[in-house]
């Protein structure tokens, strides 16, 4: 019954809330704008359907997953998941120009599968082959597409934005292990998706605890986040080593401070 | 000219920075040594912890400083006793967020690896915990009288005081602008902190 009345909730959300009101106050309307959530009770209420599948669903996997799987074999799984998410990444990297980040992951993913049993041990970090991920959301950034395009809670998925959205739906799309795995058995490819989806929600597990424990509004929090860490990549990607300096700047006199 | 002085310490610095002689590196290498000694592995009871957590911790960073930026729009607006309410329980809650995340430490290291000058007596230090995977962890200082104050930790590039402000600002929205009651919900989740379960 809880649950009928969650996704009745979610679809009177969809329907009725639309868009944000635009606050007239000068101020507000400079968060309001910073924030790029004009779709915000929108998300807001998809947000809350997501907490309640996360706390009585996915939090107890993990939780059970935890307990049930010693540490070295969790770490093996991750590895290997994460070495099969190479090819993608290195499509990327050559799309978005990049020929020192296209070798590096391809060192990272031919050492890895050849030495490392398919991935299951991760000796390209021990020879300090960096860690790199890139996915279309950023290639769009890249290419000029400047605009991410307004904040996005998807169901389940959780924070992105228009465009990095388009991003995952693209990756999916092009990842060459997907193709041969569809090839196989369609199966298999949604296992894979299955389990990358759990995979990320594990490792943002405690980020998540953290949050609402800790915040007011862990909505707010979440997409604060989820922004200043896009804003950080893609600064990256651009060679823009300044940004976190220009992010943001303490806006009152020095001597405002004293007593 | 100033700016082109400040350039060229910057470059003169750098090869310092590897020997960690940079009283700023130096500044957040005795803070977060401190921390750990003093506190986290010290055999000392929950409450004394928290205590000693809380001095060093109240001692390192200019709360009141970032409390006046996470309130934004809002601090120009509040009354001065609002301002001190707000500020007492923004710090107990910090207080007792942040002893709680450094209570998840297991001996790894910080490895300081840059110092980056900013403008207005600023300086960013870099640092990495070698966690697996690994935490970028930058401290953003500023000094005055020769001594350093921590005004903000960016944390893989999330600076910690943009996402209070945010936070704040959202609740503060919500609630008609009403710095009182974000000191209640402030103070209502410090009265009510739950403490991580260790790992292991």
């Amino acid at each position: 019954m809880r649950k009928e009345i969650i996704v009745l909730g979610l679809l009177f959300g969809l329907i009725l809330s639309g868009c944000a009101v635009k606050p007239t106050d000068p101020d507000e309307l400079v968060i309001y704008e910073q924030n790029n959530d004009p779709l915000e009770p929108m998300n807001r209420a998809v947000y809350k359907f997501n907490q309640g599948a996360y706390d009585y669903v996915l939090k107890p996997a993990v939780r059970g997953y935890r307990k049930a799987v010693p540490n070295v074999v969790q770490t093996g799984i991750a590895n290997f998941m994460a070495n099969l998410k190479q090819p993608v990444y290195m499509i990327n990297a050559l799309l978005q120009g990049d020929f020192k980040a296209t070798g590096d992951i391809a060192g990272r993913f031919a050492l890895n599968s050849v030495f490392g049993l398919a991935g299951i041990f991760d000796l390209a970090t021990r020879e300090e082959i960096p860690v790199i991920k890139r996915d279309f959301g950023q290639t769009l950034a890249v290419w000029g597409i400047k605009n991410s395009g307004p904040y996005l809670m998807i169901p389940i998925l959780g924070p992105t934005t228009v465009r990095d959205g388009i991003g995952v739906g693209v990756d999916t799309f092009a990842d060459p292990v997907d193709w041969i795995l569809y090839r196989q058995s369609k199966w298999l490819a949604y296992g894979r998706a299955g389990a990358n989806g759990f995979l990320q929600f594990e490792n943002k597990y405690d980020l998540l605890e953290d949050m609402e424990k800790n915040s007011t509004d862990s909505y707010a929090t979440m997409r604060s986040m989820y922004q200043q860490n896009c804003q950080k990549e893609i600064g990256e990607l651009r060679g823009e080593v300044q940004e976190v300096q220009a992010a943001y700047d303490y806006d009152f006199p020095d001597d405002e401070e004293d007593e | 000219m100033k700016k082109l002085f400040v350039l060229i310490m910057g470059l003169l610095m750098l090869p310092m920075v590897a020997r960690a002689e940079n009283p700023a590196i130096d500044f957040v290498n005795r803070v977060t040594d401190d921390i750990i000694n003093n506190v986290l592995t010290a055999d000392v009871s929950k409450e004394e912890k928290l205590s000693r957590f809380r001095a060093e911790f109240t001692k390192a960073l200019d709360l009141k400083n970032i409390g006046q930026f996470v309130l934004g729009i809002y601090w120009r607006k509040a009354t001065p006793t609002e301002k001190d309410e707000f500020l007492k329980a923004f710090t107990d809650l910090t207080t007792k967020s942040w002893a709680d995340r450094f209570d998840s430490y297991q001996g790894q290291k910080i490895v300081f690896t840059g110092v980056r000058n900013a403008e207005r007596n600023q300086f960013y230090v870099d640092s990495t915990i070698q966690n697996n995977p690994p935490v970028e962890v930058t401290w953003r200082l500023k000094q005055k009288d020769n001594t350093y104050r921590i005004i903000d930790i960016i944390v893989e590039g999330v600076p910690m005081a943009m996402s209070y402000r945010n936070e704040y600002s959202a609740f503060l929205q919500s609630h008609g602008g009403s710095i009182r009651a974000l000191t209640e919900e402030l103070k209502n989740k410090s009265d009510n902190f739950k403490w991580s379960e260790k790992k292991e």
